[in-house]
């Protein structure tokens, strides 16, 4: 029956790419049925700070396929984005070469993407600055005609001027997110945050303005909810895909060896909202494990995810979130 | 634009658009490539195990970890120490008259050399300067200014003032008092535009090396700060307190918006507060709002507004209330309480006429508070 579901929404979603027509719409109507979260664990995925290529591809053949019901890695892109679109994937490298979205990651996801027909010169990796992205261990690429990689503050790149006020958001877009992309994947590091209480694919979008620092207050609530919320991301953002090979459980954002695990997983989902919350009950399960106490004792739950689904974003809520787990 | 408009109006010429993306980019916003921030250590902050650290400058206590930048956005920690990054990092520096700060009581006709840097710790939705008062320091163009060169260039400028002022001098506070402790050797006074969000200890500090403060009251509501300041508004009342029982010279500027924080109740209880805190002395600013930011659904103030209100003040015992940012208006004068005659007569920036001597009233001798010499 699920597959059922899924196999209607995901046809009628590939007929609209085909027909090259706006899909946020289809897109809207899939996240809100009942979400599904896929958890993908590969043992041996990272050893001694090496990723195994073989066994990543294999995770995101498993994860994309059970995700959107397709037989193969192709077809499952193919159903979320067509030949002419430019895709943006937003990684997360505030936290230097240890806690950032590992660079095999995002650069095997455009190998992918590029297999589906997608034009490797629209194939963007990027994040807020060149320096946190050499940081991580990046390669910058600013070659016209292969896989960019770089930062808003990539000279020619910048900000858009426009000032986008949305709800309580008042902010300059990276012009990658404004104009460049028609597509974006947010693949996020997830972890732990002092103030968000947790952070992943939706936060991950602070690094798309030029702001972030105003956010912060109250949680991020409903700063989180709403950023997503105007029009440059909801209406671009595809997919969201947790980096969670290694999982920063307590005292994120930054580093710090003793609140990490390797934990080897990959998380996939259309529904960000769901795929966030599914993240933050990873973290939580990590704290319990590590007898640090529930964020929400700690008085800094990601409320923000509550006010996603309010904002109808998407599901926030166990029952309506559909979790499938493989370890391959 | 469809892709071929785009590369005829901009010949192709950034990294984007030569992918043939279509989008109307700006270098003005883009980051500096290798950014030229400073990394002086911060005052005012306390350190924490894990390599975190809590501000303790501004009420609103930021505590961060290590990578992450306060609220202001120009001062990061970094392994566990807080550093500014906006020391010496002046992104705008101009010669203004002291009227424009508005300062109505201190050295009137005098320039100010007035620099700014980026940042500011609250995030108003009427802010007039917010292109750089809400941006990033690698954000805007910046120049190397330090201390000693602002001094300098006051002197050559023939400026007997400086002004912090623009965005919010408080997160360049280091950046500030070492300048103010080199003006003042060199004679040179010291004028802070500010918000007034900010912690009594740094404030005292600070009052030592300043000569004048303007605050601005955005309200006279929690409400209202935090709906539209994402600030605090009793820590601003204490600052206006402290700085009133100093030896600083202190005006308060209240921003007049239409249908938010224009209410009789509201300007009448702020009066009265003023009255009682801070005595009738301090000369109190109606200025006139201008739709900006992220404000533009209101009007300007109606000038029947500010006439209002200032009534108000004057009905409650306020001495010196003016009206700014209506230039011609003769709320910008300085009336003599005791006499009622001009005493100093504006017009927009200008100082028509100065009826003053020795600080008193020519007409009459009344006293006339303020800074005249």
């Amino acid at each position: 029956m699920r597959c059922q579901i899924y196999g209607i929404g995901l046809n009628s979603i590939c007929c609209l790419a085909n027909l090259d027509i706006d899909l946020n719409e289809e897109y809207f109507l899939t996240v809100m049925s009942r979400s599904k979260v896929v958890i993908i664990k590969a043992k041996g995925v990272l050893t001694r700070d090496e990723v195994n290529q073989k066994k990543l591809i294999h995770m995101f053949n498993r994860g994309l396929c059970i995700l959107t019901g397709q037989r193969n890695l192709k077809e499952s892109l193919r159903i979320l984005f067509n030949e002419r679109d430019r895709v943006g994937i937003k990684i997360n490298t505030l936290s230097g070469k240890m806690l950032s979205t590992r660079p095999e990651i995002p650069l095997s996801l455009a190998k992918f993407l590029e297999d589906c027909g997608i034009h490797q010169k629209n194939i963007i990796i990027w994040d807020r600055t060149n320096r946190e992205l050499k940081n991580a261990k990046y390669r910058i690429n600013i070659n016209r005609n292969s896989i960019k990689i770089l930062g808003t503050d990539t000279q020619g790149v910048g900000y858009n001027s426009k000032l986008i006020s949305h709800l309580n958001i008042g902010s300059l877009f990276s012009s990658i997110q404004s104009d460049f992309i028609t597509s974006s994947i947010s693949l996020a590091v997830l972890k732990d945050h002092g103030l968000a209480g947790v952070t992943a694919s939706m936060k991950n979008y602070f690094g798309a303005i030029h702001n972030p620092n105003k956010y912060h207050d109250s949680n991020c609530n409903p700063f989180v909810a709403e950023l997503f919320d105007t029009i440059y991301i909801k209406k671009k953002h595809k997919i969201s895909i947790l980096d969670g090979l290694i999982v920063q459980y307590h005292r994120g954002p930054s580093y710090h060896s003793k609140w990490a695990e390797k934990c080897e997983t990959l998380i996939f989902g259309l529904d960000p909202v769901a795929a966030d919350f599914v993240g933050w009950q990873i973290i939580e399960k990590l704290r319990a494990k590590h007898g640090i106490p529930s964020l929400k004792e700690e008085k800094r739950e990601p409320i923000y995810l509550k006010t996603a689904e309010k904002m109808r974003l998407g599901k926030a809520n166990m029952d309506e979130i559909e979790i499938i787990e493989e370890e391959i | 634009m469809n892709r071929r408009q785009f590369f005829k109006t901009t010949g192709g010429a950034s990294i984007l658009a030569c992918s043939g993306m279509s989008s109307l980019l700006i270098d003005m916003h883009a980051f500096q490539e290798k950014a030229n921030l400073s990394k002086v250590e911060a005052l005012f902050y306390k350190k924490h195990p894990d390599r975190e650290i809590e501000c303790v400058l501004c009420p609103r206590f930021c505590k961060l970890g290590d990578k992450e930048r306060g609220y202001c956005g120009v001062r990061e920690n970094i392994g566990g120490t807080y550093y500014t990054l906006v020391y010496g990092k002046a992104c705008s520096i101009h010669v203004d008259p002291i009227e424009k700060k508005p300062l109505f009581h201190f050295l009137p006709k005098s320039q100010a050399l007035s620099i700014a840097t980026a940042g500011c710790n609250v995030n108003c939705k009427f802010c007039q300067n917010w292109e750089i008062s809400q941006v990033r320091p690698e954000q805007i163009h910046h120049i190397d200014f330090p201390p000693d060169s602002v001094v300098k260039s006051a002197k050559k400028n023939n400026c007997p003032v400086i002004a912090y002022t623009y965005s919010e001098p408080i997160v360049f506070y280091e950046y500030m008092v070492d300048t103010s402790k080199e003006a003042r050797k060199k004679g040179i006074k010291n004028v802070v535009i500010t918000g007034g969000h900010i912690n009594p200890e740094p404030l005292e500090k600070l009052i030592e090396v300043v000569d004048s403060i303007k605050i601005d009251l955005k309200a006279f509501s929690q409400k209202f700060y935090t709906n539209y300041v994402r600030g605090e508004l009793q820590p601003v009342l204490e600052a206006i307190k402290i700085v009133a029982t100093s030896n600083v010279w202190l005006e308060i500027v209240y921003l007049v918006i239409p249908t938010l924080n224009d209410s009789t109740k509201e300007i009448r209880k702020m009066c009265k507060w003023i009255l009682r805190e801070v005595g009738p002395d301090i000369p109190l600013h109606f200025s006139r709002f201008h739709p900006m930011y992220l404000m533009k659904n209101l009007p300007p103030t109606p000038i029947s507004t500010l006439i209002k209100v200032r009534d108000i003040a004057l009905e409650e015992g306020i001495h010196y209330v003016y009206i700014g940012n209506v230039p011609g208006h003769m709320a910008e004068n300085t009336f003599c309480p005791n006499c009622k005659k001009i005493v100093i007569e504006r017009r927009g920036y200008q100082i028509q006429k100065n009826n003053l001597k020795d600080g008193r009233c020519k007409y009459c001798n009344h006293i006339i508070p303020g800074v005249w010499t």
